[in-house]
């Protein structure tokens, strides 16, 4: 009786125990979902400029606000820089994605894990019940 | 209308607390993208605005009296320049030399793409915002059947 008792309160403390990772790896994929928002708009903002930019006749002034001074660019150096700015976004876009897949898969194995050791768990206590 | 009807199927098929976990979604989803629209037409107005400045602007002449504003509080007097060249801010800090043609030209070019993203925008909170209805009368309809059940 007793060792089958203490075997119930292992499973409900693995069960918490579960439950504490399943909480902390959804912060995770919130926390990614933020980000990733956060990067999408860049991009869209820096895609834009591009356009502009390409609009632009080749002697046309471009200007930078670096603070709070205006400094006058060269078309060629700000279209570079926005390009790169460009790349480097969709990187690590790409590379919050692939996280965000990761994490996913293991919110759902953590899930089931959880799942099966609480129907395992109410079994047990049904059982219990019963004697 | 075969679309809808058998979305309505599956919608009957639901449980209640899968419905009302639908609904709830969708309803979410719709105030999110209410949201969103009113940051459009805010962008929107305050472009409008841009582009009747710069109307304005366009037919002061060079030299005439005005009054520069060095903070919210304290103006300065001043003669406009040259009022054929404005600067354009193009976003991420960047600001390009432009003619009052070209500006205009900005102006309404991006008055128009705001319109154009408002439209598809509008089209999709249409579609949620029929889901989540429909979500909700299917629903009520099984609440009701469920206490008729209950109470007979």
């Amino acid at each position: 009786m007793s060792s089958s008792s203490m075997a119930l309160r292992d499973m409900q403390r693995d069960l918490e125990a579960k439950a504490n990772d399943l909480a902390k790896i959804q912060k995770e994929i919130a926390k990614n979902h933020q980000l990733r928002k956060k990067y999408t708009i860049q991009l869209g903002e820096n895609e834009l400029v591009l356009k502009e930019l390409d609009l632009l006749e080749d002697d046309a002034n471009v200007y930078k606000l670096i603070g709070p001074v205006l400094v006058k660019q060269d078309l060629a150096e700000a279209n570079a820089n926005v390009r790169k700015r460009i790349e480097y976004i969709s990187a690590e876009l790409k590379r919050i994605d692939a996280t965000l897949q990761d994490n996913e898969g293991q919110q759902n194995s953590k899930r089931e894990a959880m799942m099966k050791l609480q129907q395992r768990l109410q079994s047990i206590q049904a059982g219990k019940a019963k004697a | 209308m075969a679309a809808s009807s058998s979305a309505r199927g599956e919608l009957e098929k639901m449980g209640i607390d899968q419905l009302k976990a639908l609904k709830e979604q969708a309803d979410l989803e719709v105030n999110l993208l209410q949201d969103s629209l009113n940051n459009i037409r805010t962008a929107n107005a305050r472009l409008e605005s841009a582009a009747g400045a710069l109307n304005d602007l366009s037919l002061r002449p060079q030299g005439k009296k005005m009054l520069v504003p060095l903070t919210a509080s304290l103006y300065v007097p001043g003669t406009l320049d040259e009022a054929d060249k404005v600067l354009v801010d193009i976003g991420t800090g960047y600001f390009i030399e432009k003619t009052m043609e070209d500006g205009k030209d900005y102006c309404q070019r991006k008055i128009n793409l705001l319109k154009s993203n408002y439209e598809q925008l509008f089209e999709v909170l249409a579609k949620k915002k029929s889901v989540a209805d429909e979500a909700g009368m299917v629903l009520q309809g099984k609440v009701r059947q469920l206490q008729a059940a209950t109470t007979s």
